[in-house]
């Protein structure tokens, strides 16, 4: 039998107490810590668990439809289609690699693409990473079959774009694609996140915030299998993007699209008012490419091309504005009475200035002329004299100004540039040399450090027509509820200069005389139309080559009306890098037919006799 | 065996294990149910009827002739080692560990039953060898009785079951009245050994740079010459101590053989203890080395404690639990899911408690006339706090991960069941405290 303690002092009494110290030592340790845990980082933790078992869903909004004016059928629609994204997290246990390899099979696509998407640090995320997109519904159907094998991996409506057969419209519409890191770094705190899809050039991009909408979320409770768990789900509903319509007119757009033809260049249907009905700029590019799967591939195609078809040659690119420019000319010397009209100047063809010969374009000369003949002949001489003599760099420029140049119109498209004007003060400040009276002379003609956007030279008309109101040129003319169809915004002509106080409308008239002689007895009274009475100007732009110019021509009609509604502005240009074929006037001419006979571009050009024509390659034009 | 007898139990002890053991069933009951709200498990059935067996277990024990158990320590203590033998070579091996006995439906773990015999016959031999024997010898005696299951329980493996035997020896040999100095010996080389054993993964996984005096631990030659060296100084010292009676001396003798046995017990560990158990003490230290896999346990379980708040969310209503983000709920983190739904407030009533049978047992120790009910008293006091110590300690994430189970609460019919016999034991002996 065991024994028994012999008394007190064998009782290691001193160790028991030790042993209790130890134990509430402990326990009350214990205590402090599970208090700090849930009172006073309680917060903290009740956070992350709420976290670890909500998961976020976005729900995309649906991108708003572009028409033309008519408002009849959509110009870009959006097409079914899905995103797929896998949540690396809510894959248990290390079978990512397993589920990667499952998804490359059922999307068919190689598994370093997604190894990519999904690289090794990020399978703790509990964010999904979108793994491919474009994905048909037949695809996405295969995978709702299997979803029981394929924890974590989602997909959402995410629609393309389909621009169909938009031709030149390009340039207005533009194009979308994922946001870039850049992007994303500039317009964050617009509320932009990775993964959105923005509009890059044209419409799609200046009003990305009006198209996009606002996007909706779902908030819901999961296990830790990802599974959903009924009850308790948040959601906020997206907004749909709004309907845009334009101010484009998509026959309009058309028939210029087909009377410029393979010419790099531009062109410029537009009202008095500053509605662009056509806009084309040669070439252009397929906006539907960056629906395919090798974006990286065709974008740089398009980059490396040497005619830069992402360029937008109406309001990207300036050229010398040339004789256009003998409108503002016109304009300046009747306003300010600097020449009397009727006064006649004599050209011989040559003149001898400044040690240097100035040839008229006409080499014979033109005679004697007075102020509206030298517009109608495109005289250079009688300009250079008339600038030189009579008005003055400082009140051309003022007038340049005034009319708009070297200021970015402010069409609602992104990349407008502002052209130039050179002054007196320019020359000193940049190349330390006087301004002389031969770059007036240069000037007076459109030509020298003079450059203007094709949308420049065709507002500068309009200004004309207004008597001396210049508006903003725009492309947007309503925005409506993509729903009920309402209008919701409408765009009304905005003043962006004004010349009235200057310039009476009696000098417009005369201008708007001046340029019809132009068409009557002028430099293009060979290229009539024949459904409405026109006036404009012709323009040929040196550029340094012997035997190619740029080529001008802006017009406008009905010449004469009492409804300015129904005036519209033709503005063509062909770069000299086309091979010479004075080729404007025409494509000008063909335009106007077509619009104010309701012919197509095939009816206009036969009825004028242009169809099959092959203007002469000869030597230079006005 | 008189019905007065009953009326003498420790109620105090007694009901503490009661009321823990309902509410382990609860929330055994709690973790059964489903994200969608279904009963998907019947453990807590089982754990009633184990729960009941339980009770009348520790109710005979209460009752039965204490000499019996006495005499009968020595056979049940051989009894279990062939069973623990038995289990190692048959037994079947559930989550990685051979530990465990079938039979018929249910499988006992004879490691649970082996830590309460190895206290009983450790009892028996410090109570029998108090006065006559040479303190070192029975120090040793001590050490080889209670290392012998430790040896097989570690070889099934499972490490965590085996570390419990360490506190019970080193709390019945300080109650068994062996020198302070051999006690502190013993667990000077413990904590020397698991230091060194983590040192160069620690470095691996969370330093991620190298230190040279800790790479040297990876390195066996390093290992025999610092052994060769320090046993060369121990043994100068020793001759020294001898001939010159200098108590420094000693001193570095007893240092000297701290490391002698440390530094190749760490190296040995090192080999034999498995990855995902090391890893186990390395996300210890930092949860964030391995959040998905082995720091996914200590995050889950110190998000659900942490998001309980003072009350808790309420029975049934905790989110980390019922979503399934907390892993082995009804077991090892019984006490996440129970501190989630009753706050700080059951959490605390959980530590009073505890805290109760501990003291009693200690108040036992104190009181009884009977040495030997004082050390197996003592002995079961260090296994109910040790077991809580880590097992809680390792839901708030203050303990590595070990995979003890917190007794009377974890749902498991053995680790209840050999709780209970251990509370029946401490009555009996409270109950004759007074006996000469």
């Amino acid at each position: 039998m065991s024994s028994m303690f012999d008394g007190s002092e064998e009782k290691p009494l001193g160790r028991i107490r030790i042993f209790q110290i130890i134990l509430c030592a402990v326990f009350f340790l214990y205590g402090v810590r599970l208090f700090n845990m849930q009172i006073v980082s309680g917060e903290q933790y009740r956070r992350r668990s709420y976290d670890i078992s909500k998961r976020t869903t976005i729900l995309p909004s649906r991108r708003g439809e572009i028409y033309d004016r008519a408002f009849t059928d959509p110009v870009v629609i959006n097409e079914d289609s899905f995103a797929v994204s896998l949540t690396p997290a809510e894959v248990p246990g290390g079978e990512v690699p397993q589920i990667i390899a499952r998804l490359a099979e059922i999307l068919g696509l190689p598994r370093r693409e997604i190894d990519e998407k999904v690289p090794r640090q990020y399978y703790y995320l509990y964010q999904p990473l979108e793994i491919a997109g474009n994905v048909s519904f037949e695809t996405v159907a295969a995978l709702s079959e299997n979803a029981d094998t394929l924890p974590g991996v989602s997909w959402q409506s995410k629609p393309v774009r389909n621009y169909g057969d938009i031709g030149s419209l390009s340039h207005i519409i533009g194009y979308v694609g994922n946001i870039t890191r850049d992007e994303l770094i500039q317009m964050y705190n617009q509320g932009y996140q990775q993964g959105d899809v923005i509009g890059k050039l044209g419409v799609e991009r200046e009003y990305d915030a009006i198209l996009r909408g606002k996007e909706g979320w779902e908030t819901r409770t999961v296990d830790v299998r990802g599974r959903r768990i009924s009850g308790e789900n948040e959601r906020v509903l997206p907004e749909m993007g709004k309907n845009l319509v334009l101010t484009i007119d998509k026959d309009i757009q058309l028939l210029a699209e087909k009377a410029l033809g393979p010419r790099i260049g531009a062109a410029i249907v537009m009202k008095p008012n500053g509605e662009i009905l056509a806009m084309v700029s040669y070439p252009w590019y397929d906006p539907n490419i960056f629906n395919s799967r090798n974006i990286a591939g065709e974008y740089q195609r398009l980059i490396d091309n040497p005619d830069k078809p992402f360029l937008n040659r109406a309001i990207q690119s300036s050229y010398p504005p040339a004789s256009t420019f003998k409108i503002l000319m016109t304009t300046g010397l009747l306003a300010e009475n600097l020449i009397n009209p009727e006064q006649r100047i004599s050209c011989t063809g040559l003149i001898d200035y400044g040690q240097r010969n100035w040839r008229c374009w006409v080499h014979s000369g033109h005679g004697w002329v007075n102020l509206q003949q030298a517009l109608a002949g495109s005289c250079d001489i009688y300009f250079w004299v008339a600038g030189r003599d009579h008005m003055g760099v400082d009140r051309i420029v003022s007038f340049a100004r005034g009319f708009g140049y070297s200021r970015e119109t402010g069409i609602d498209l992104p990349g407008e540039i502002s052209g130039f004007m050179p002054s007196s003060q320019w020359k000193e400040r940049v190349s330390h040399e006087r301004w002389v009276a031969g770059d007036t002379m240069n000037m007076s003609i459109g030509q020298g450090f003079t450059l203007a956007t094709p949308l420049q030279v065709s507002n500068m008309v309009a200004t004309v027509i207004n008597d001396g109101v210049g508006y903003r040129p725009h492309i947007l003319k309503e925005v409506r509820d993509p729903v009920s169809g309402a209008v919701e915004r409408t765009e009304l002509p905005q003043v962006i200069h004004d010349m009235r106080e200057k310039v009476s409308p009696e000098v417009f008239a005369a201008v708007r005389h001046n340029m019809r002689t132009v068409v009557t007895e002028g430099s293009s009274r060979s290229v009539p139309v024949r459904a409405v009475e026109t006036a404009g100007k012709t323009g040929t732009a040196e550029v340094g080559l012997a035997d190619r110019w740029h080529c001008w021509y802006t017009a406008y009609g009905p010449y004469n009306t009492d409804n300015h509604d129904e005036q519209i502005i033709v503005t063509v240009l062909v770069e000299a890098s086309n091979p010479w074929d004075w080729w404007s006037p025409y494509a000008s001419a063909i335009i106007f037919q077509g619009i104010f006979a309701g012919q197509s571009y095939e009816a206009a050009a036969a009825s004028l006799g242009y169809l099959n024509l092959n203007p002469a390659q000869g030597g230079r034009r006005e | 065996m008189r019905l007065r007898d009953y009326l003498e139990i420790d109620f105090p002890l007694f009901f503490s294990a009661v009321l823990l053991t309902v509410f382990g069933i609860l929330f055994i009951y709690s973790s059964g149910v489903s994200s969608s709200g279904e009963l998907v498990s019947d453990e807590y059935r089982k754990q009633i009827i184990w729960a009941l067996a339980g009770l009348v277990i520790a109710l005979v024990l209460a009752m039965v002739n204490f000499r019996r158990i006495y005499d009968f320590s020595i056979y049940l203590y051989i009894g279990t080692l062939i069973l623990l033998l038995y289990t190692c070579i048959f037994g079947r091996t559930v989550a990685g560990a051979r530990a465990w006995l079938g039979v018929g439906n249910f499988g006992i773990q004879p490691s649970e039953f082996a830590k309460i015999t190895t206290i009983l016959f450790l009892a028996r031999y410090l109570d029998s060898t108090r006065r006559d024997q040479h303190i070192i010898v029975r120090f040793v005696v001590s050490c080889l009785i209670v290392f012998a299951p430790t040896l097989i329980i570690l070889a099934q493996p499972d490490f965590g079951t085996a570390l419990v035997f360490v506190p019970v020896l080193i709390a019945m040999t300080f109650i068994g009245g062996i020198t302070l100095r051999y006690v502190v010996f013993l667990s000077g080389f413990i904590v020397l050994t698991s230091v060194m054993l983590v040192l160069p993964l620690w470095q691996e996984t969370i330093l991620k740079g190298l230190v040279s005096a800790i790479m040297v631990l990876n390195n066996k030659w390093f290992i025999l010459i610092c052994v060769l060296a320090l046993g060369a100084i121990s043994l100068v010292a020793f001759y020294g101590y001898r001939k010159f009676g200098r108590r420094y001396f000693y001193w570095i003798c007893y240092f000297g053989m701290m490391g002698i046995l440390s530094l190749p017990a760490s190296f040995l560990a090192r080999k034999v203890l498995r990855e995902y158990q090391i890893m186990r003490l390395i996300v210890f230290l930092d949860p964030n080395v391995d959040p998905r896999g082995s720091g996914w346990h200590i995050i889950q379980s110190m998000t659900a404690i942490g998001s309980g708040g003072f009350l808790g969310k309420g029975f049934l209503q905790g989110t980390q639990s019922h979503y399934r983000f907390l892993p082995t709920q009804s077991t090892d983190f019984i006490f996440s899911i129970f501190t989630e739904e009753w706050g700080l407030l059951g959490g605390l009533i959980v530590f009073l408690l505890f805290l109760i049978i501990c003291l009693r047992l200690v108040r036992i120790v104190q009181t009884t006339n009977d040495s030997f009910g004082a050390y197996i008293a003592s002995g079961l006091a260090a296994m109910y706090s040790f077991h809580f110590l880590i097992n809680v300690g390792m839901a708030m994430g203050v303990m590595p991960i070990t995979g003890i189970p917190l007794y009377f609460m974890s749902y498991g019919g053995s680790s209840l069941i050999a709780a209970m016999a251990g509370i029946g034991i401490a009555l009996n002996i409270h109950i004759r405290r007074f006996n000469r």
